[in-house]
Order: structure tokens, then sequence, then C-alpha cells
């Protein structure tokens, strides 16, 4: 019994291990059309997953994720093509801006809960997104900035691919780590029961705040990979239809789960190109989904799965304590 | 500024926002009660201008069609709501905040799209009906009479809905269930029954301001995203839940938003953010909502 | 003295919740708060945590003025509590829901960067272990059965290390005889740990059964205080309970 549980937690290291393997020998088996498409899942499973930390652990719903995500992208758009610094700092300079914009939001934000929040999220990111629309200037308003002078090393899809890797998997790895630790215990607890959680002696607004800043500097850095990665950036990275993608993102996985809002991310890019492709109608579908989604299956594939494993585990555990009579 | 100048901005400006109260009155009627913000609101609105379009058009020889739709638009609207309501928003009023929101958005892109389906992408007009057509001249400008029949409107809305709440027994009924869900319950109100109630009035009024709107504009796709921000922002400034909050909140709105352009025409639009951002910060109960 | 509280007030729209109550409280004292539904023992308690703003008064633990503390602050001085209506971590597991509150004391909040699994198992393990859970903590705290679940919400109040806990009503809902096994256990805990306890309870056996001093609420205010026989003896009291005593 014990050895089937041991070997349960083997084959996830295993899972883990075939997984990165599978995305690092991809190129090699896909053309570059589809090997964009995987690019483009890796950073969403990022923003996803950075949105995640507030949304699924945390319990706080915000409306205005993808404001944070066109901050960091601008950042770097802006740093590129105004100033001559090397692309690998202005890729950093995102998250950090981001971070930053995120701790004078997240400072408004957290005084107040629940539809409150959500709304005052709602108005800074429609604020951003309003700033960064008509700021003719500076930000190119409605025609967006293109052209990033991308170094020569990061020009063919592939090599972007890789950088795209490796940040996705280091901004990952750091965020498992937070979730995992005492501090992301913690915002769980806030998240089940804010009241208890002031009252074992933690300052909740400041956790909170501390969330919010974290996960828009994940969302920063989303932001900043996808500027390079399509050499462009426009107003609507901001727009509340971003946000509300990658909240459907975290639903649509699994907000409990690590890995939820990466599933999510590739289901649902994949769901929308392969919808889209047959007719205009995907927003309906989408719409469909979603209703779905809430009535039936609120835990997103991640918790179903999950349910239905441990269920499993539960039936294999029963079924040896009969055969061994313990 | 000349004072006629004025006069027409602030007169326009008023019957954009009384066409705003009436929905931003469902939508707080409908999150006092229910404690739902339902973001699909604008899209019930947007549902009411094309049943008003495809009323009008349809039975377009009939006299005074415009009146009979004025009637029958709602009432319609109102039962597409109670659908949606029994069907759908029932099952999650247990359920975190999130999962309402994200069911509510889900309809949005539902409705909106069976929309498109439905009366596909150009856009409608309705006329302006006998007699509130033409204009009248007001301090020299020649202001349309439509917009004064929506201020009108607005008011005898704002005036019919006060009275229906608290001198009527069907108000007191939904007041009790407002203040007390488990009181109501417990006194015998089928508690489930006003739920749905209060949705349908609540999609009534945005069936009602989908039809006094048509006239004035055109119903077209993207009516839902149009209004339900501004919606928010009227709630907010005037209180969730309260009535006379979402007049006073729809009259500021209206003003801020036709002289902001005329000032800032660019960042109008913040505006309303900006306010919205002020109040939620300093008193989230807004103007006239209670503190929790 | 632990604890001391001076003309605590707070009123509900014209209705005074809590009226002019003034307590001290001794250090290791077992002491009781009885008094009819609505007499403000919750009210108290949530004036004396920081829940509620007092509208006057004072509240002075260990010499300090706590009164305008906020209550994570108030927890931090040294004052547990567990809530009347379940406060645990529903989705979170047993070990879990002690485990944060362990770190919580500990300040290891700050750290992002450390696996949760692997820190501070001990002391989350005995606090399961003195509240009789150790062999449910890998269960869902909602998922629990409500008397378990009363004891969760002790043992996370405990694993804040507090020197002054406050419980209120922690054997609401449970069976005769797990009221009895739990009031063991606080009497235990309390005396083992050097705790001071201010319980609210309406079963009387509970009260006379541990507490070393009982103070009486009705409307708001403390109308009787002292030893259990004195307080069993009054007619006063008797006349307020005429109807409540659940003996």
């Amino acid at each position: 019994m014990k050895g089937f549980l041991e070997r349960v937690v083997v084959i996830k290291r295993l899972w883990l291990a075939m997984a990165v393997a599978f995305f690092v020998v991809l190129p090699f088996l896909i053309g570059e059309g589809w090997l964009s498409l995987v690019n483009e899942m890796l950073i969403m499973a990022l923003a996803a997953s950075g949105l995640n930390l507030m949304l699924g652990y945390t319990g706080m719903v915000s409306f205005g994720p993808a404001g944070l995500y066109a901050v960091g992208a601008y950042t770097t758009a802006l740093f590129l093509t105004k100033t001559g610094i090397p692309f690998v700092i202005a890729i950093v300079a995102g998250p950090i801006v981001a971070g930053a914009v995120g701790a004078i939001v997240g400072w408004f934000c957290v005084r107040r809960t629940h539809v409150y929040f959500a709304l005052l999220t709602l108005a800074f990111a429609q604020i951003i997104w309003t700033i960064i629309f008509e700021w003719y200037g500076f930000t190119g308003g409605d025609n967006g900035i293109v052209g990033m002078p991308v170094p020569d090393l990061l020009m063919s899809i592939s090599h972007y691919y890789y950088f795209s890797l490796v940040v996705v998997v280091i901004c990952l790895i750091l965020l498992w780590m937070i979730g995992n630790s005492p501090f992301g215990k913690i915002l769980q607890a806030i998240r089940e029961n804010p009241g208890r959680t002031e009252f074992i002696g933690i300052n909740v607004k400041r956790y909170q705040l501390i969330a919010f800043v974290l996960s828009s500097a994940f969302l920063g850095a989303a932001g900043s990979l996808f500027c390079g990665f399509s050499d462009s950036v426009f107003p609507d990275y901001a727009h509340w239809a971003k946000s509300t993608d990658m909240i459907v993102i975290c639903l649509l996985g699994g907000m409990y789960n690590f890995a939820g809002p990466i599933i999510g991310s590739i289901i649902y890019i994949l769901l929308s190109k392969l919808i889209s492709s047959y007719t205009m109608y995907w927003m309906l579908f989408l719409g469909i989904i979603v209703v779905l989604l809430v009535l039936f299956m609120r835990g997103g594939i991640m918790g179903f799965i999950s349910e239905k494993l441990s269920s499993k585990i539960q039936e294999i555990r029963l079924r040896g304590q009969y055969d061994t009579g313990s | 500024m000349r004072i006629e100048v004025i006069a027409a901005q602030a007169l326009s400006g008023l019957s954009v926002g009384m066409v705003l109260f009436l929905i931003a009155a469902g939508l707080s009627i409908i999150f006092g009660t229910l404690k739902v913000l339902n973001l699909a609101h604008g899209s019930i609105y947007m549902v009411g201008a094309f049943i008003c379009y495809t009323f009008t058009s349809t039975f377009a020889h009939v006299i005074g069609v415009f009146w009979w739709t004025l009637i029958l638009a709602p009432i319609a609207t109102a039962l597409v709501g109670g659908l949606i309501e029994i069907f759908l928003l029932r099952r999650i009023y247990a359920e975190e905040m999130l999962y309402q929101y994200i069911l509510t958005f889900g309809l949005i892109l539902v409705l909106g799209e069976m929309c498109k389906l439905i009366w596909g992408v150009g856009y409608h007009t309705v006329s302006v009906p006998w007699p509130v057509n033409g204009s009248v001249p007001i301090l020299g400008i020649s202001f349309p009479v439509y917009n004064l029949f929506l201020i009108g409107c607005g008011i005898a809305v704002f005036v019919g809905l006060l009275f229906f709440m608290h001198y009527t027994g069907l108000g007191s009924t939904i007041r009790a269930v407002t203040y007390n869900r488990e009181m109501a319950n417990a006194l015998g109100i089928n508690v489930p029954m006003v739920y749905t109630g209060v949705f349908m009035l609540g999609c009534w009024l945005a069936g009602l301001a989908g039809t006094l709107m048509p006239p004035m504009s055109v119903v077209a796709l993207g009516a839902d995203m149009e209004v339900i921000i501004g919606c928010f922002i009227i709630v907010v400034i005037g209180g969730l839940g309260s009535l006379p909050g979402a007049f006073i909140g729809a009259i500021i709105l209206g003003l801020l938003t036709s002289f902001g352009i005329f000032i800032v025409p660019r960042l109008a639009v913040a505006f309303g953010f900006i306010l919205m951002i002020i109040i939620l910060v300093i008193r989230p109960w807004g103007l006239m909502g209670k503190p929790e | 003295m632990i604890l001391e509280a001076e003309g605590l007030t707070k009123s509900f729209g014209g209705l005074n919740a809590v009226d002019d109550v003034s307590l001290q409280i001794e250090e290791k004292e077992l002491s009781s708060i009885i008094g009819p539904n609505g007499a403000g023992k919750t009210t108290l308690f949530n004036l004396l945590t920081g829940h509620t703003p007092a509208d006057s008064g004072r509240v002075i633990f260990r010499g300090r003025d706590i009164t305008e503390l906020p209550p994570h602050m108030i927890c931090r001085a040294g004052v547990g509590r567990s809530f009347q209506r379940l406060n645990i971590f529903p989705r979170l597991t047993a070990f879990d829901n002690v485990q944060v509150a362990v770190f919580s004391a500990q300040r290891k909040g700050g750290s992002l960067f450390s696996r949760a699994e692997k820190m501070l198992r001990e002391e989350a393990d005995e606090v399961l272990e003195s509240v009789g859970l150790d062999d449910k903590k890998g269960v869902q705290g909602g998922l629990l059965a409500h008397g378990d679940q009363k004891r969760l919400e002790i043992g996370i109040a405990l694993a804040c290390q507090p020197e002054l806990l406050l419980l209120d009503e922690p054997t609401a809902g449970m069976s005769p005889r797990e009221t009895i096994e739990t009031t063991g256990l606080i009497e235990k805990l309390a005396r083992e740990r050097g705790l001071t306890l201010i319980f609210v309870e309406h079963d009387m056996n509970v009260v006379f059964g541990i507490a070393d001093k009982i103070k009486v609420m009705h409307q708001g205010r403390i109308v009787f205080e002292g030893k259990p026989e004195d307080v069993r003896a009054n007619d006063e009291v008797q006349r307020i309970y005429l109807g409540e005593e659940k003996t």
C-alpha cells in the first residue's frame, strides 16, 4: 500500500521530467507555426499562474490583471524603442515596473474587500487602458508600438521559444516555491477565512498587498516576454477582455492547483484557435463553456482530475485493507 | 461659455443619464436584494433594444407601434431575465462571488453572440415616435422633445419605483427579503420567488431603457459594454442597492461626461473611473448606501 | 492582574450591547462569563480582542493599553480566541490549520522560499495531539465532525501561544459526552500551560465544573460576580436565568 503511494509520488516527478524534456525537444518535432503557438501558451501560462497567486491562493478576485500585464509589455517596448538599453535589461524592467505599479494600485485596492475590491481593480485597469490608448505621443495610442529591436540571437522562432521557456520555467519555479512556503500557506488561510487569519496574528491587508505586488510582477514578466515575442504592443493588452481570458483560464484549469493555470492556458488557447477557425461565434462557445464550468466543474480540470485520483486512491486503500486484513 | 450651450449640454447629459439610471436602477435593485452584481445587465439592456427594433420594424404599419412596444418589449425582456434567473442564477447564489461573476460574464458572451446571430452585425434605427418628435426652443437653442420626454420618463419611473418599494405590500416584501433573508423566510415569504421577481423587475427596467434609447441613437452590438461600465460607476457613486443613489449617480455621471467631453475630451472617459476609485476608497457604500 | 477592562461601552443603533463594563482578571485564573442570549457576551469578547471598536472605555493587558490596537496586534500581544461561529480554514487540512497558526506565532510569515511542509512539524503535531486530533491531521477541516471542528478551533487558538485565552462557547452543539471530554481537555490544557482562561458558556455543568470565578451578564452589564457557590446561591441570578437554565 505504501509502495503504491510512493509510486504515485515518483510518477509525479517522472511526469514533470518528461514534460520538461518534451518542451525542450519540441522545436525538433513540430513546425514553426505550432511552435509559435506553444510559445504563446507558455507566456499565457506564466500570466495566469501569476494571477492565480492572487486569485486561487489568496482568494482575491481581480478584474484587472491585464492592466499589469500591459504595463510590463509597454515598459519593455518603451525601453527597447526609446532607449538603447540591452534587450535582457528591458525584459527585466517589465516585471519591476509592473510590480511597482501593482504596489500603488494594490495599496488602494486592498483597503476594500469583495465586490468593492473587484470594482477598484476594474477601475484602475480601465484607467491604465485609457492612459495607454489616449497618450498618443508616448505610447502610440491605438497604433501601438511596432518593431522591437530584438537581438539577432533571439530573432528566430525557436530561439525565442527557448528564451521564453527558460524565463517561464524559472518564474514558475519561483511561484511554486512561494505557493508552498509558509507565506503561501498564510495566503491560503486568508482565502479560507480572513477574519480568523487576522486573529492568528496576521496583518491580512499587508499580506494581500504583497500577494498583489508579486502577482503584478509575474504578470508584468509575461507581458514583457510577449512584447518580444510578438514584436509589438497594443492597447488591447490592457483590455478587460484579456483580463477575463486570464480569469477563465485559471477557472478552466483549476484555481486550487498549481498546474491548473498552466493546463488551462494550453487548452484555452488550443480551443480558441480551433473553434475560431471554424466559426465566427467563438465567443458564444466560450460563454457556454464558462457557464457550464461554473455550474458543473468549479474545480476546473485539475480539480476534476485530483478528485477522481483521490477517490481511486481511497478505493485501493480500502481494498488493500481488506486483502491484508489490516 | 454661453448659458444656452451649458443648458444644452446639461439637458443632453441628463437625458442620457436617465436612460443609464433605468439600467443602473435595475442593477442596483438586483444587487441590493440578491447580493449579485449582474455583469450581464448591459447585455439584457441590449437584448431589450433589439426586441424593440424587431417589434417596431415588424409592426411598423400599426399606429402608435412605438407605444405598444414600450409596453411589450420590457415585459419580453423581463421574461428572458426570468428564464436566466430560474435556470442559471439560482444555482450559484450560495457560491462565492467569483463564480457569480464568471457566470454573469459568461452570460455577456452568450447573450451578445445570440444577438449577433439573430440580428447580425449591422446597426438598426427606430424612428422617434409621434407626439414626442420634433424640437422645442429652449433659451434660443433647438432642443429635441424626445430628450425631454426621456428625462420625464426617468423621473416618473424613479418616483414610481420609490412608491412601489415603500408604499405597497409587494414592495415591503422585497425590502424585507433585502434586509434579512432568513427572517423573511421564517415569516413564510417565498424567498426564491421574490428573488425571481426582483431579477425580472431589474430586467424590466433594463428592457425599458432598451426601448427608450433607440430613437435617440442606434441599435447595434457593443451597446452592452458601452453601458455596463457607466452603470458600475453610477451604482458605486450612488451606493449599491440604493435607488435614490442610482438616480443621483446617473445625474452626476451624465453631467460629468457631457461637460467633461467639453473640457478634456480625451480623458473624459477616465473621469468616471477616477470618481469611482475615490468613492470606493473613501466611502465605498456610496453617497446614499448603508455601511455594511 | 493580567487583564483589566474599564468602562467598556458599545451600542448599536441606540441599543447598549455592552454597558459600562469593567472587569479584572487574575493570572492563571479560569473565569467564566454567563448570561442569557443577547446579554452582550460575544460583543464584550469582540471589544476585548479588537474586532469591534469600543465607544468608550479601555482594555489593559499586562499593563499595556490595547484598546485601539487592531486584532492581529492584540493576538501577537498574547491574547488568543476561539469563536462562537466556527472559524477554521475549511479547505485546509487539520494539520495545515494548526501549522499556519504556528507559522504566524513563530514569525515565519515572511518566508517565501522555504518549504512549508518541512517546517515546524513537531510544534504543529504537538498542538494537534493536545486537542486529540493527530489521527485526523490529513482530513480537510470542513469535512471533520462538528465536535472535532470545535477542537480544531481550540487547537488553532492554542498554536498562537497565548497567555490569555478567550473561548466563546467552546462546547456549543456538542453531545453530552463530547462536552465532558472537551471540558476536561480545556481544563487540562489551561493548567498545564499556565493559561488564563475566560470562557463564555451556556452549559452550567461546564461552568460550575471548572470555573474559579463567574461573572454574570445581563443586558450589557455585569450584574454579579463571584465564586461558583456564591453565584449558585444568588436569587437575582436565578431570576435572570428563569427558563434559561440548562442543567
